[in-house]
């Protein structure tokens, strides 16, 4: 018969999550859209391109654009808590 | 019963030499010394004080001194053919 | 003839060493304090009274009458690699640990069992005999053969696949010019980095992509390791012994990736130096170390000038010696260039120019050893001197390699030291 040994996982265990339902609207229209500007490169005209995009096609209410002093720090925490605050959509990038 | 397991040595495995002997000198008088200098800083005042000292006290002969082009090659093969056809002993360098 | 060696006190080991692998267990050697380089002259003056001294006491003995032979030792009998048994004590793992502690053939992590069964599953890999001898391994010149290198990609932890990589890359490492014996023994940081080229590249897993100087895939990580076992245990250099390397570099555990031919704009590395496409190869390059170069441009004379800035440094052994820097370029960085229509060997020649430093840059002592080694190359050598990096531009070499993102990496080399590509043997199993 071979013989066997117990060994132990490494990996960190799974954590169960919050059990929360990612949040949806119904529509954009008249709503509040926020966007994290992560400062890489072209970000900011896509955010430009998609503001135009959401006001006049989607017909949103406004567009809030706030901004990172580098990408690799988190957005500061006044930021995060106005968009809470403030919108009802919020947009951020990530990658180059 | 503790099980034992065979295993094998990474180091390189035993070899058989030749035996060197070491070759004297009874003395330094009338003898021809070379230097290889290292070129590694200070080894040429080094090669130069010890040819006056080997000279002016130990009656040296004559001293050749051939310096390499840098500390981390090997000393050319002409330089080791002039001084094994011309000198009684020969000393290198090593180290900073 | 009667040689006599001087070391400074910290290379005395690495002196006895050698001398001891070379045959010559009882080489003559006088010492002078340790760090000789940097005191004033009239310590130097001092030092010379008493090595004088020394070296008359260790040369003029009573006379032999034997003749000295030959130098080169005679390789009468290239024994088979020892064995040990050992007590599973509290288990094989363990215990075998225990003992690769207790006599340094490890890189400090824990290694696999060198088990018969494991050593003769690599050697299936090979029609080599086990105790043919591949090369003899600078700065102890430790003979390594087909079973010795073996035994250490076992402790590795390579796979038995792997195995005609390593027969090959023994070989490059031992050439000539590839000058192992000062890589080895150096107070540099230099670490032997393997590149593996062709189509065994996506047989075995080896990575080129994301991350592919870093930890993470089997092949690179084992491959990597398995190479620096081979240099401690099989040529003897362990550090502050024969390896002087005064820091060292993190890539001294591990330093293999593939090259990221799928994604290269231009010839592979392999077929550059001329082998076919289809031929799977190994280089060695002595590397010391790597630097990240994060840029954003797009434009490729202004990509170019950037890298050459980075290239840049006084403190450079490439810029004394003229040396062979290598370039690995990301694919973004690669495409910008090859955009502009430039061939390898165009970006080589104008990043050759981008690279040129003033002499004056350096430190007066660095300028001294600069004029040393390369007033044969330039000519007379003043503070205005422009240096180029390498003696001529097709020394600096390239590859593409990376996943994306805009980070190419310039990995400076040893100084003397030239890399070689060696074709892996596609008749071993």
């Amino acid at each position: 018969m071979a013989n066997s040994i117990l060994i132990h996982n490494p990996r960190a265990p799974f954590s169960q999550g919050s059990g929360l339902k990612a949040s949806v609207l119904d529509h954009l229209a008249g709503k509040v859209v926020g966007f994290i500007d992560n400062t890489k490169p072209n970000f900011n005209h896509l955010m430009d391109d998609l503001a135009v995009t959401l006001l006049e096609d989607y017909q949103v209410r406004s567009v809030i654009k706030r901004g990172k002093r580098v990408q690799s720090i988190p957005a500061p925490s006044a930021v995060v808590d106005e968009l809470v605050a403030e919108c009802d959509l919020v947009i951020t990038g990530s990658g180059d | 019963m503790i099980e034992v397991s065979t295993v094998l040595v990474p180091t390189a495995p035993k070899q058989i030499f030749v035996e060197k002997k070491q070759l004297t000198l009874e003395s330094l008088r009338g003898r021809v010394i070379g230097f290889i200098d290292n070129a590694k800083p200070n080894f040429k005042d080094l090669v130069d004080d010890l040819e006056q000292i080997l000279i002016a006290k130990y009656g040296a002969r004559k001293v050749i001194k051939l310096r390499k082009r840098a500390a981390s090659i090997p000393a050319p093969t002409a330089y080791i053919d002039q001084l094994a056809g011309a000198c009684d002993l020969v000393i290198t360098g090593s180290g900073d | 003839m009667v040689a006599v060696e001087i070391c400074s006190s910290a290379f005395v080991n690495l002196g006895r060493s050698q001398a001891r692998a070379l045959g010559y267990e009882n080489l003559p050697i006088a010492v002078v304090p340790h760090p000789f380089g940097t005191v004033d002259r009239q310590i130097v003056r001092q030092f010379a009274e008493k090595c004088a001294c020394d070296i008359v006491a260790l040369v003029c003995l009573p006379p032999v009458t034997e003749t000295l032979e030959d130098y080169q030792p005679i390789i009468e009998d290239v024994q088979g690699a020892a064995e040990l048994t050992i007590e599973h004590a509290p288990n094989l793992m363990i215990a075998f640990n225990r003992l690769c502690r207790d006599r340094f053939w490890s890189d400090g992590l824990p290694v696999m069992p060198t088990t018969r069964e494991a050593v003769s599953a690599m050697l299936a890999q090979t029609k080599r005999p086990p105790q043919q001898v591949v090369a003899r391994l600078a700065p102890g010149f430790g003979v390594a053969t087909v079973e010795c290198i073996a035994i250490n990609a076992v402790l590795a932890g390579c796979d038995p696949e792997y195995m005609p990589i390593l027969l090959a890359a023994v070989e490059a490492m031992a050439t000539q010019r590839f000058n192992l014996q000062s890589i080895q023994s150096t107070t540099n940081p230099a670490a032997v980095w393997l590149i593996v080229n062709g189509p065994i590249v996506e047989r075995l897993g080896i990575n080129g992509k994301f991350n592919c100087l870093g930890e993470g895939v089997w092949a690179n990580a084992t491959l990597g390791r398995a190479l620096r076992l081979i240099l401690r245990n099989v040529s003897g250099a362990l550090p502050g012994e024969m390896d002087r390397a005064t820091q060292g570099q993190p890539a001294k555990y591990s330093f293999c990736c593939a090259e990221n031919e799928g994604e290269s704009p231009w010839e592979p590395l392999h077929v550059e130096r001329g082998f076919s496409s289809e031929q799977s190869t190994v280089t060695v390059v002595g590397a010391e170390g790597t630097m990240n170069m994060c840029t954003l441009v797009k434009e490729a004379d202004e990509l170019i000038r950037v890298i050459g800035s980075t290239f840049r440094h006084p403190t450079s052994n490439e810029y004394v010696h003229g040396a062979e820097p290598w370039l690995v370029l990301c694919p973004e960085h690669a495409d910008i260039l090859h955009e502009a229509g430039y061939t390898k060997s165009e970006v080589k020649r104008r990043l050759w120019e981008a690279s040129k430093m003033q002499a004056s840059e350096l430190s007066k002592e660095d300028m001294s050893r600069l004029q040393s080694s390369r007033t044969t190359e330039l000519g007379v050598i003043g503070a205005d001197t422009l240096l180029p990096i390498s003696h001529h531009y097709e020394d600096i070499s390239i590859i593409v390699a990376g996943g994306s993102g805009a980070h190419s990496v310039y990995v400076p080399c040893f100084g003397n030291t030239r890399s070689v590509t060696v074709a892996i043997a596609s008749d071993e199993n």
